[in-house]
């Protein structure tokens, strides 16, 4: 895969891009931190709803509903803004056991966003008030947690894919 | 001048010599990533509230007051993480105008902030539940979407700058 995309002209084309254009690199990645923070304000607050942590006058099917679709936007915009990195230097991020973690958390992560999703965002909001039958299932919260400490795992590998070696070649 | 006697000192710590040594540097990175996602994407929600776009289905104040928290939580925590890496290279960070630029703008979000909160949001009761929002707080809101991009853009590039 890495060997493909190294010989390929989309890797030419995203270094070059990624290298001559003043800025591009810390702007692109300035998009990819704010389609996270996106993230955070839409799954990741959903998952916090769900467990009674957070935001407890909002009803969850209509949270849901409003607030799911920036998830599927942000993680387009962070498709789009990781892509570059990874087309231009293949071997970075596939022999990267870091960046391994990453889509490891990534992919689950996803799956229960759309769990959630169809769970809840497909039934019709009856009152923006919180009432007792909305209570979540004790399944429904066991998703919510296990997509938060995704979602967690997800950035944090992030951040740490430029950093590999501390973890896989110590001093 | 006295300030860079500071940051000389800062660095020369062994706190710091540590944190720029070992795997602190990035452990701390990563946290204040996630922390300044969730500042950013708390303020965010409630931006989009004052700019009467979104969430109309529920009282401002009951989004600022459930979401504030959240923010100022995620704030404290990316405090400590960002002064553990900037002690590490102090004099470096301090004279780097990207991070100039990002503290500017955090304080000027943070006077933005603090405005809304003692002036604009008088009269909130007024608008509170209705469908459209008042100019000072359309203004607050959109001061705070380009503030915040601003600080990730600045804090983002301050990495790139050596």
């Amino acid at each position: 895969m890495a060997a493909a995309i190294a010989e390929s002209d989309a890797n030419q084309w995203a270094f070059d891009l990624l290298q001559n254009v003043p800025g591009l690199p810390p702007i692109t990645q300035a998009v990819h931190i704010l389609g996270i923070a996106v993230v955070m304000a839409s799954s990741v607050m959903i998952d916090l709803r769900i467990l009674g942590l957070a935001v407890p006058s909002q009803n969850l099917t209509e949270m849901v509903q409003r607030l799911m679709p920036w998830t599927w936007i942000a993680l387009a915009i962070n498709l789009l803004t990781g892509l570059p990195f990874i087309l231009a230097r293949p071997y970075r991020y596939f022999l990267n056991p870091v960046f391994a973690w990453k889509i490891v958390f990534l992919v689950p992560a996803v799956v229960l966003a759309v769990v959630i999703y169809r769970r809840l965002g497909r039934t019709k909001a009856e009152s923006s008030q919180c009432s007792d039958d909305q209570r979540p299932t004790t399944a429904l919260k066991f998703v919510a947690a296990a997509s938060l400490v995704l979602w967690i795992g997800v950035i944090l590998a992030g951040r740490w894919i430029a950093y590999s070696d501390y973890l896989f070649w110590p001093e | 001048m006295a300030l860079t006697t500071v940051w000389t000192w800062l660095e020369g710590t062994e706190l710091a010599q540590h944190i720029g040594i070992s795997y602190w540097f990035p452990l701390l990175e990563s946290i204040h990533v996630l922390a300044i996602a969730l500042v950013v994407g708390s303020i965010l929600t409630v931006d989009l509230r004052l700019l009467g776009l979104s969430a109309l289905h529920y009282p401002a104040r009951k989004i600022i007051s459930e979401l504030t928290p959240w923010t100022w939580g995620a704030f404290a925590l990316s405090l400590p993480t960002g002064f553990g890496m900037f002690m590490t290279r102090a004099s470096h960070y301090a004279a780097n105008p990207a991070f100039q630029i990002k503290l500017v703008m955090l304080v000027l979000a943070g006077i933005n902030m603090a405005y809304f909160h003692r002036r604009s949001i008088r009269g909130i009761e007024t608008w509170d539940t209705a469908s459209s929002t008042p100019r000072a707080a359309r203004v607050a809101g959109t001061l705070s979407l380009v503030l915040w991009t601003g600080v990730i853009l600045a804090g983002r590039w301050t990495g790139h700058l050596n």
